[in-house]
């Protein structure tokens, strides 16, 4: 209850604090919606008849939009000038913070690139099936949770490297390539295929988008089991990170 | 009973080191060498509930490291610290709500868009401090620290001294009980950094706080901590009280006169300035040297004075305590 309670209030803090930065947050709109864009244009014109398509890739950009993360700016940048000290003497687990600018982010990111979507939408002609996209709730859940995890726990490199930078931007292209934004994994060849739906990167945006698009059926086994590695994963690695932060100091 | 126990305290780093040129740092790439540094070595020392005492020492002394662990931050290498009967580096929440760590170089930290009100709010929230409590500290708070006209302005849009007193402030509301402040007027013009001492001096007589204060003006030193620990190298050089750390560094006193003659014979010219005259005498000669200059000079004004406390230190930390 308490943790509850503090998350909220956290939330609404770094939501307050972000609204002072909406130019900056609607930099990061244009950046998350970038690539399914290029992909919806590649594959429209390689698939000109099928507007499953374009469904697909709408429901890319939000789903893109709802699970984005950004720990390497901002975890990362508090291990790097220290004050990831303040946030170790407060008597709460640091991982709140964490996760209400996290949630505060995506807030506005989905907030500012609605009509983004909206337009793409009306200007392609996608209809969605509404039942559709509400079974597809749990699944962006998941995620979200997903994406937070993976890039949280990169950004926990900083701890070892100052070169965080790279390290998630090498996380986000494995994203790219196999989480059904360069292609829809369906279009890939059988056993990327077969690896791609195996791989945590599918369930952070491919398959939350083909369900929320009416194009699949598939199960949140995967999602669930990779929530549980990544959930120890990181919890590991944090513990030694740490240790390592307070043996040598900021 | 001991709010603070420091024993046989040491933190060591190891240090990547390598000789210039392409040759040395592509070896690095294979076999990297590295330094040990020793900052803190066999540090020790208590502080009863409290008590007020100064942490002086040169920069790179060891001080900040030595608060860093005292509150939590840091792991040691060796030693043993109780704070509160806790050991800090496990940051059980327990322990962190009953102590505060302020630095004079990053008072507030968090969201910075948020007002002063919001903070303390938060900072209400996170230490669970029941709200007729909240509402009675902040309204002292707010007459010592004149909180009043900052509640509703935001953190970033802080001046310094504002910042230091709203940080003050942040750390204060939940009362803790150990209160580590690493230089806290830093930075700050003389009346800012004369009512933070002023501050800390009242929260100490109105709560018995220990504090473990670390700073480079002589002036917080003076006016706050009776007892002085003085590091340097990482080793506790001196603890005790400050008259005392004077006594034993300068054997000499001052005698400032006022007189038309010439008190030269007296005592060694520290300072000469239109009839003022500042002489420099050994201690224990100093009751009999007043009383010869009284008798052979006509004396305006005279007054006996330690030597000033930045010279006294100064010398601590250039030659070492003898």
């Amino acid at each position: 209850m308490r943790t509850a309670v503090l998350l909220g209030f956290r939330l609404r803090q770094e939501v307050l604090e972000w609204s002072g930065a909406w130019w900056f947050l609607l930099t990061l709109v244009v950046q998350a919606v970038v690539a399914p864009l290029i992909g919806l244009f590649v594959w429209s014109a390689v698939y000109p008849d099928d507007p499953s398509i374009a469904r697909y890739y709408v429901a890319v950009i939000l789903v893109t939009l709802m699970t984005e993360s950004f720990e390497q700016h901002t975890f990362s940048e508090r291990i790097y000038d220290g004050t990831l000290s303040h946030e170790l003497l407060r008597p709460q687990p640091v991982v709140i913070g964490v996760i209400g600018m996290n949630l505060a982010i995506r807030a506005w990111l989905t907030l500012l690139g609605a009509p983004i979507v909206l337009l793409t939408g009306i200007a392609l002609q996608v209809g969605f099936d509404w039942t559709a996209v509400l079974r597809s709730t749990p699944y962006v859940m998941l995620a979200a949770i997903l994406v937070f995890l993976w890039t949280f726990l990169l950004a926990l490199t900083a701890f070892w490297t100052d070169r965080v930078h790279a390290v998630v931007g090498f996380g986000s292209q494995l994203t790219f390539l196999l989480g059904g934004t360069a292609a829809p994994i369906a279009l890939l060849p059988d056993t990327w295929r077969r690896v791609a739906e195996v791989l945590p990167f599918y369930g952070m945006n491919g398959l939350p988008a083909e369900i929320a698009a009416g194009k699949g059926s598939g199960s949140m086994g995967y999602q669930l089991i990779w929530v549980v590695v990544l959930v120890v994963v990181v919890t590991v690695v944090w513990r030694i990170g740490v240790r390592r932060y307070t043996a040598v100091g900021s | 009973m001991t709010a603070v126990e420091v024993e046989n305290l040491s933190m060591s780093y190891k240090a990547p080191v390598r000789k210039g040129g392409l040759r040395a740092a592509l070896g690095s790439l294979v076999k990297r060498e590295y330094k040990t540094v020793q900052a803190l070595d066999q540090v020790s020392f208590t502080i009863a509930p409290g008590q007020v005492s100064g942490f002086i020492g040169p920069n790179g002394a060891g001080k900040t490291t030595t608060m860093k662990i005292l509150s939590g931050i840091l792991h040691p290498t060796g030693g043993d610290v109780r704070v509160l009967d806790s050991t800090p580096w496990q940051r059980r929440s327990a322990f962190l709500k009953r102590i505060a760590f302020v630095r004079g170089s990053q008072p507030v930290g968090g969201s910075q868009e948020l007002t002063v009100m919001d903070s303390l709010e938060y900072q209400r929230l996170l230490y669970d401090v029941p709200r007729p409590t909240f509402r009675r500290t902040l309204t002292d708070l707010e007459a010592l620290l004149d909180l009043e006209p900052l509640l509703e302005r935001q953190l970033r849009a802080l001046s310094l001294g504002e910042r230091m007193r709203v940080g003050l402030a942040m750390a204060l509301i939940y009362r803790p009980e150990v209160l580590f402040l690493d230089e806290p007027t830093i930075g700050l013009d003389v009346s800012a950094a004369s009512q933070i001492r002023e501050f800390v001096s009242e929260y100490v007589e109105q709560t018995g706080a220990t504090v473990l204060l670390t700073s480079h003006y002589m002036a917080d030193v003076a006016s706050l901590c009776p007892r002085l620990i003085l590091i340097d190298h990482g080793k506790v050089q001196y603890d005790g009280p400050l008259a005392e750390l004077s006594a034993r560094l300068s054997p000499y006193k001052l005698i400032r006169i006022s007189t038309q003659g010439d008190p030269t014979a007296f005592g060694e010219v520290v300072e000469k300035a239109d009839g003022q005259w500042v002489l420099r005498v050994p201690r224990d000669e100093v009751a009999a040297t007043t009383g010869r200059l009284l008798q052979a000079m006509e004396v305006v004004d005279l007054a006996v004075e330690e030597p000033p406390l930045e010279k006294v230190i100064d010398q601590a930390y250039r030659e070492g305590l003898r």
